[in-house]
């Protein structure tokens, strides 16, 4: 991908604060460093607990940094001498989290509206723009009822446009489809490429599932087990437009999966 | 038709027979009470113990002159003074604390020692300083409110969940929007449980108030029947406060209805 960075992680480092009682804490992230080019989505595959949502953390400027710099559009944004944390940077780095985090006193359309309320953006455009949205992942129906009335794949899915509907231009997934059930996610996986390929935001996606990176991902980034350093980059040159559904029909597929599976521990 | 209408129907049918049961309990409770303190009325006499009827009667008489009201209204007068300044500044310094975790370590023990001072000792006082007037009771009011709100809204802001303010902040919510969208609503059930144990003792710390400086309210009538050994017009002082209890209690459990109606039906736990 050309163009300039849009994001360089540069030797990032990260261990947590030290607990009386345990040993002194293990480095979580250690000496990692890439690249993501403007309109780049990359996906992460690594296992669990490698600190995949660790990093994630550290770029949506929720958790510190303890060694290393973070470089986003031209701006540092995180090293360890920072003095205060910007958690999504003035709205630009939007973050689905491995919990979906709704409010639970606010139902599915108003926690969609939740951002564009607080961000005084909210008119009847965005209105309609978020039950567009609604309806796009499958959640028509479902405005008014409360996340502990929903399923687990339908609150990873409010979660997932309540991030969409105020359109930050580069935005952090951390395994958003990991709840849904297997057509679902083909049919949210090709409503995220559609959308991506409208908009050209910078994404990175997190995920353990080797055909989803393969699948969504300009490149795919394998990370190591404790510390978590890139264990090796992946190319993934299948053209675009791409039909998730019979994504491993492609040439090259079979290649590329063998070498990232050889490569994830 | 839809599957939140049938739901609706089948807990509604549920709901009847159920609050039928629980109302028939609370009736029996009721009675089984009167009939203890008839009892206590036969067996100690009228000195000791005032007859549930001659308390009545005493009750409907003083509707009758308009010393139920005027007592009613001078003893919430105070206690709605010192409840609402109570609540006001329980509530306000957890948020405060929260904006330096230092100040709050630092300030909590104090709090936490003040609290041991006896209030009530503190009357006589409060009188020297503000006169006999509503201040002074209306000021220990306020010391029983503060520390119960203040204790309940300060283990709720502790309590909220970071990663719904992390989430907050990442889509562009200010601290303030964060304080009134997402700790505040998430510590209500806490500020709740605050009021429920203030408001009785407000209303109580009230009274007492009145025992020791006062022209009316209920617990200068409660002292003042004590003072003719009228024992009748003690219990009947102490039924008309035990009602007002009641009946702010009603009002603050529809009040909580209200702001939690979001949550998974547990009427099981309703107190
Ligand atoms: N707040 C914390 N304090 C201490 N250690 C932490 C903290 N958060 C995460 N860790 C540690 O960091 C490591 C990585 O955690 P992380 O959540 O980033 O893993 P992950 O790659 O996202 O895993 P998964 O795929 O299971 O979500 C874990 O070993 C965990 O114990
Ligand atoms: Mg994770």
């Amino acid at each position: 991908m050309a163009g300039t960075p849009m994001l360089e992680i540069k030797n990032l480092g990260k261990r947590f604060p030290a607990r009386a009682g345990r040993e002194p804490p293990p480095w979580i992230i250690q000496d990692m460093s890439f690249e993501v080019a403007a309109g780049e989505l990359l996906t992460i595959v690594g296992p669990s607990g490698a600190g995949k949502s660790t990093l994630l953390n550290i770029i949506a400027q929720i958790e510190t940094a303890s060694a290393g710099e973070i470089v986003f559009d031209g701006e540092h944004i995180a090293s360890p001498e920072q003095k205060a944390l910007h958690p999504g940077l003035n709205r630009r780095i939007g973050y689905v989290t491995q919990d979906d985090n709704l409010l639970p006193w606010r139902t599915t359309i108003d926690n969609v509206l939740f951002p564009l309320e607080v961000q005084g953006t909210l008119d009847d455009a965005a209105r309609a723009r978020a039950q567009e949205l609604i309806g796009a992942v499958g959640l028509a129906g479902f405005e008014r009822y409360y996340p502990h009335e929903l399923s687990g794949g339908m609150r990873k899915r409010a979660a997932l446009i309540r991030t969409l509907v105020y359109d930050p231009p580069m935005i952090l997934m951390d395994e958003p489809f990991a709840a849904v059930d297997a057509q679902t996610r083909t049919q949210l996986q090709e409503d995220l490429l559609r959308l991506w390929s409208l908009k050209r935001k910078t994404i990175i996606f997190v995920t353990h599932d080797i055909t989803e990176a393969i699948a969504l991902g300009d490149r795919a980034l394998v990370l190591t087990q404790r510390p978590a350093r890139i264990a090796a980059e992946h190319p993934i040159p299948i053209p675009r437009p791409r039909q998730v559904k019979d994504i491993f029909t492609m040439p090259g597929f079979a290649a590329i999966y063998a070498g990232i599976r050889a490569d994830v521990q | 038709m839809s599957s939140a209408e049938i739901t609706s129907e089948l807990s509604e049918s549920h709901a009847i027979p159920r609050q039928w049961i629980v109302t028939a309990g609370r009736i029996a409770l009721a009675v089984a009470l009167l009939a203890a303190w008839e009892w206590g009325a036969r067996a100690f006499g009228p000195l000791f113990f005032a007859p549930p009827l001659a308390t009545a009667q005493r009750i409907v008489e003083m509707a009758g002159n308009g010393k139920l009201l005027t007592d009613t209204i001078a003893t919430l007068r105070v206690s709605v003074l010192g409840f609402v300044i109570g609540c006001a500044c329980g509530v306000s310094l957890p948020f405060l604390l929260r904006l330096s975790p230092r100040a709050a370590e630092a300030i909590e023990p104090f709090i936490m020692a003040s609290m041991g001072i006896p209030k009530y000792a503190l009357t006589p006082w409060l009188i020297l300083w503000f006169g006999i007037g509503d201040a002074p009771k209306a000021i220990v009011v306020t010391l029983f409110v503060f520390y119960i709100v203040f204790i309940t809204v300060f283990a709720g802001v502790r309590g909220v969940d970071q990663r719904l303010i992390n989430m907050a902040r990442i889509v562009g919510a200010s601290e303030r929007t964060i304080a009134r969208k997402v700790i505040w609503i998430s510590l209500l059930p806490f500020f709740f449980t605050g009021l429920k144990v203030a408001l009785p003792r407000a209303v109580s710390a009230a009274i007492v108030g009145e025992f020791l400086v006062a022209v009316e309210g209920i617990g200068f009538s409660i002292e003042r029947a004590r003072q003719l050994s009228d024992t009748t017009g003690v219990f009947a002082g102490i039924v008309v406060a035990v009602t007002l209890v009641l009946i702010i209690n009603a009002v603050v459990n529809a009040l909580e209805r209200r702001a939690m109606r979001w949550r998974p039906t547990d009427r099981d736990m309703q107190i």
